[in-house]
């Protein structure tokens, strides 16, 4: 066997069933071994990139490892945005790449490119394979060490004389995992039973540690006010009569209220973002902050913690549903209060009831939101539709909300859908994107056109960048620069020429159809949502500012919306 | 981020055993550089498998808070701050 074949027979160990990749020169052995393995499937996408964005999709939608493979060189560099997109939000991830044989390395060879030294910042871990006896134990190393703790991308770069080689070593075994176990919780039950004004505060880290319904049950039985971060959405579930919705930069008025007047921030599977914390002077200053989670590193990074706890976070949340099943906290009047905050303070737009007026984004993704199925999996790009999308959709599960959050990834949508759809083949899968963004990763359409993927497009065309076009009216005295993009593509006509069928509306009494009628179809379909330039995404914070300074909407619109409360 | 608030950059050194793998130092110091510090002086010594690094860094950033990024690597084996370091408060781990 050699060390193609032994890479596939490690995807076959680890139950890896999907991988994306891109062919050329020095990972050709791994694709001629491929011609002769029938249990894994070998997504062909359009352009590296597309790659490992899809293979983060994937892991984001199922909770499993992603895989891509590139050859070495450009391959390899074309890789190198989606796999920092995966390393800033912790998605795991395998990545593989040919190198130039052994002997070459150093020679600047053709297609060369020392793929380890230029990804070491963007990766959890890296090896370059300098031995073919090296390789069965790296492979297994690398698929547990890309998914324990806290997850995150290993990138494994391999000469191609590596791959062609003979390889006699026998396989390595993974060790067991070990039994997670829960550290002591009784200051941080007591600090919680001592406050007045607890605060539950949830991110991303509940989902990569798979403690979804640990966490849920946490939140239904302490009837704890909660803000999640942008990747935390769908933690407490759409129901939860106590979620306050997102917080910071874009956050509901209601959660950042409450941030600033809690008397403790309980903080799960969270780092502080400086997009959700603002300035952190001004961040939850009455509040005592108890930290749990995963990474040690995160503790003290940015805040101190009166208390931090570093552990499994299932076992975590189940010990601290036990105590406060026994014995509930008292806290009616900060629940109250926090209910008040959220009838008055939440995310709310008006339905246009003009049926001719222009669509504007809040109302047509609320209205998406109320049409779509409960399994319904949103890949977002990044942008004004992504804030859109993470204010007024309702989600139930933070697997249903796949966005770039750490890295904000114009492109991620398109490519992460694919890898979603991949992931659950049942579900309706939708990227929700930009005109920008769309535009950045358009090639793969024939990836879903290759795959005939159900994947429903929805591109939210302003025909401009807008979060930085109103950035620039916001805090650049309305100077615009280099936004304008008027001169896109017929998208319609772009869609078909991918054989993939699409409409566009442009008016308020056509969203329902239009939605209904991509939905309903079997198969891909794209809806070109024209939506009026100058839409803002209310509120926002100054980038570097306060959250307790939050700008409503103001201006030039105020004039044409209603009773649009931020 | 947390920061030492007094005037002059501190000192502080730091001793590391690595696993000695292609680009461990180059990892070790991409560390110290992106979290804020400067590597004032540096030795190096191989012991069988290992690499020991002796390291005097200088910057205005909590230092624990590059131990901690230090000790997230994975072919790291020990970080010790041997300069006293104000410690924050103390983290309960499974």
């Amino acid at each position: 066997m050699n060390g193609a074949q032994h890479i596939l027979e490690a995807f076959h160990r680890h139950n890896i069933q999907t991988v994306f990749g891109y062919p050329g020169g020095c990972i050709m052995p791994l694709y001629d071994a491929l011609v002769d393995d029938v249990r894994v499937e070998h997504v062909l996408c359009r352009h590296e990139q597309g790659c490992a964005l899809a293979a983060d999709g994937y892991a984001r939608a199922s909770g499993k490892l992603g895989v891509c493979i590139a050859t070495s060189g450009p391959g390899a560099t074309n890789l190198i945005t989606g796999v920092a997109n995966a390393h800033r939000d912790s998605i795991p991830m395998l990545v593989i790449t040919g190198q130039v044989p052994s002997a070459l390395i150093g020679t600047d060879a053709f297609q060369e490119t020392d793929v380890l030294g230029m990804t070491l910042g963007i990766v959890k871990h890296s090896y370059l394979v300098e031995s073919a006896d090296e390789l069965p134990g790296i492979l297994d190393s690398a698929m547990q060490l890309a998914q324990s703790g806290r997850p995150g991308p290993v990138w494994i770069d391999i000469p191609k004389d590596v791959l062609l080689a003979e390889i006699t070593t026998s396989p390595f075994t993974t060790p067991a995992p070990p039994q997670a176990e829960c550290p002591d919780l009784a200051s941080a039950i007591a600090l919680l039973r001592a406050s007045r004004k607890p605060l539950l505060y949830s991110g991303g880290g509940i989902s990569l540690a798979h403690a979804e319904d640990s966490f849920r049950e946490f939140a239904e039985c302490s009837e704890l006010p909660a803000v999640v971060t942008l990747k935390g959405i769908g933690n407490p579930g759409k129901y939860s009569a106590h979620n306050l919705g997102m917080l910071g930069m874009h956050g509901s008025r209601a959660a950042n209220q409450a941030v600033d007047e809690c008397d403790l921030l309980l903080v799960i599977g969270a780092r502080l973002d400086d997009r959700a914390t603002g300035r952190m002077d001004g961040f939850a200053p009455n509040a005592r902050l108890v930290h749990i989670d995963a990474d040690s590193a995160e503790i003290n990074k940015l805040r101190r913690a009166e208390l931090a706890v570093r552990g499994d976070l299932n076992a975590i949340l189940g010990e601290l549903t036990r105590a406060l099943r026994e014995a509930p906290l008292a806290i009616n009047d900060w629940q109250k209060q926090c209910q008040n905050l959220r009838t008055t303070g939440g995310f709310q737009a008006a339905d246009n009831e003009e049926p001719l007026a222009p669509i504007t984004g809040p109302a047509f993704i609320r209205q998406l939101s109320r049409v779509a199925p409960d399994d319904t999996i949103i890949a977002c790009d990044v942008g004004q539709h992504q804030m859109w999308v993470a204010q007024h959709y309702q989600f139930d599960h933070p697997r249903h909300h796949l966005t770039s959050g750490g890295l904000g990834t114009m492109g991620f949508g398109l490519p992460a859908a694919i890898g979603a759809q991949f992931a659950d083949r049942q579900s309706t899968v939708l990227n929700v994107t930009g005109d920008g963004s769309f535009m950045m990763n358009a090639q793969e359409l024939a990836t879903i056109r290759r795959y005939n993927l159900p994947v429903k497009l929805i591109v939210m065309d302003n025909q401009c960048l807008g979060m930085v076009r109103q950035q620039q009216e916001l805090f650049y005295n309305n100077r615009e620069s280099q936004i304008n993009l008027d001169d896109n593509p017929d998208f319609v006509a772009m869609a078909r020429a991918f054989e993939i069928p699409a409409l566009k509306i442009d008016r308020t009494d056509q969203v329902r159809r239009g939605i209904e009628t991509i939905l309903a179809y079997n198969g891909p379909m794209l809806l070109h949502v024209a939506i009026a330039r100058e839409e803002n995404v209310w509120p926002i914070v100054k980038p570097g500012g306060s959250n307790k300074e939050m700008i409503n909407e103001t201006r030039r619109c105020a004039a044409d919306k209603k009773e649009r409360v931020a | 981020m947390i920061t030492d608030r007094s005037n002059v950059s501190p000192s502080y050194t730091i001793t590391c055993r690595m696993n000695h793998e292609a680009a461990a130092l180059e990892r070790l110091c991409q560390v110290v550089r992106i979290r804020g510090f400067r590597i004032e002086k540096m030795a190096v010594e191989t012991t069988n498998d290992f690499l020991d690094i002796a390291l005097t860094v200088q910057g205005t950033r909590h230092v624990t808070m590059l131990q901690s990024q230090l000790e997230k690597l994975h072919t790291v084996a020990e970080v010790i701050l041997t300069t006293p370091a104000m410690m924050p408060a103390a983290t309960r781990s499974a």
